[in-house]
């Protein structure tokens, strides 16, 4: 029964702090923030099964965890808003070629972050960019000037 | 039948278009609702991180407490603020004066034994005996001051009232708050 509570605030906790960690931690992971990831799921799971470790407690937790995760899901695709609040909404972070600084600067990204989602795209420099857009799973949406050749 | 469908909903494009030119379903407002939030949070984080450093939730400054017996026969220390699973120590000095025929007799509550889960007692009783509310141990003793140790291991979250005394001397009474 413990076990349960603690997984069942132990997933709501980590989706806070996952959440407010801003948006990095996703499609832009890099070797700094696997440290963060794999650091907060240890320590989660220590407090979650506790002096239980038997298959029976273990799998319970787990299957938790599972519906927990597809009810929030569900509920995700009923309310927009709610989905807004779980993964946030997309943010332009240049328009029209221009940088939005205030999105940049509170989402943290750099513009390194965006020439790299461009150079993927076979972008060579910003002057190509026309816009840029931070999505929900982290990821960095470019979209090429229509008049310039790739 | 697909067809009819296909006409009754037709595909439109409900994300909001930036420029009128790129569907994003940007929303400013909210991401800006959403930023004041988060300072916010981690505002509160590290005022919990600051409580948790001093001791508020167990295992710092502040959840150390001590207690002496109104008579001066012992005085007591221990974790106001437990936290479960976790082990801790509640000690119990000894005035010379709590000595009787070279035994020293504790009753401690119920509480400190279940509730508080007591692990152990340093050093072993010569013996101990059951009371409707509590355990009485005896300790023999060369006299002088003495030191009892008691390892307490509470398994639940709670908020337990506990008593510990030198028989017929004046008891020292307590109250530990368990942190999940």
């Amino acid at each position: 029964m413990y076990t349960l509570i603690h997984a069942a605030m132990g997933y709501f906790l980590l989706l806070l702090i996952v959440r407010v960690l801003t948006r990095r931690p996703g499609a832009q992971m890099t070797q700094f923030e696997f440290v963060i990831v794999f650091l907060i799921g240890g320590v989660i799971i220590l407090s979650t099964v506790g002096n239980d470790r038997s298959v029976t407690n273990c799998t319970c937790a787990v299957m938790l965890v599972g519906l927990l995760h597809r009810s929030v899901t569900w509920l995700k695709a009923k309310s927009p808003r709610l989905g807004a609040i779980i993964d946030g909404t997309p943010l332009v972070l240049m328009k029209h070629g221009e940088w939005q600084e205030e999105v940049m600067q509170g989402m943290k990204v750099a513009p390194e972050d965006v020439m790299a989602a461009a150079r993927a795209r076979g972008i060579r420099s910003v002057e190509q960019i026309d816009y840029a857009v931070l999505e929900r799973n982290g990821a960095i949406s470019v979209i090429k000037k229509e008049d310039t050749a790739a | 039948m697909a067809d009819e469908r296909t006409m009754a909903h037709p595909v439109e494009d409900s994300v909001p278009q930036v420029d009128n030119a790129v569907a994003v379903g940007e929303d400013l407002a909210f991401q800006h609702r959403w930023w004041r939030f988060e300072k916010g949070i981690w505002i509160f984080f590290g005022l919990i991180l600051l409580a948790d450093a001093l001791g508020v939730f167990g295992r710092g400054l502040l959840a150390k407490a001590e207690r002496r017996a109104a008579d001066g026969t012992m005085w007591v220390k221990y974790e106001r603020v437990e936290r479960a699973n976790t082990p801790s120590i509640m000690t119990i000095h000894f005035d010379p004066s709590a000595v009787h025929n070279g035994t020293v007799r504790l009753f401690v509550s119920e509480s400190v034994v279940k509730q508080l889960g007591a692990q152990r007692v340093i050093p072993q009783p010569q013996s101990s005996t059951l009371s409707a509310d509590g355990v009485t141990y005896s300790f023999l003793t060369s006299g002088g001051a003495s030191t009892v140790e008691i390892a307490l291991e509470p398994s639940f979250a709670g908020v337990q009232d506990f008593r510990v005394q030198v028989e017929g001397a004046a008891a020292v009474r307590g109250r530990v708050a368990v942190v999940p």
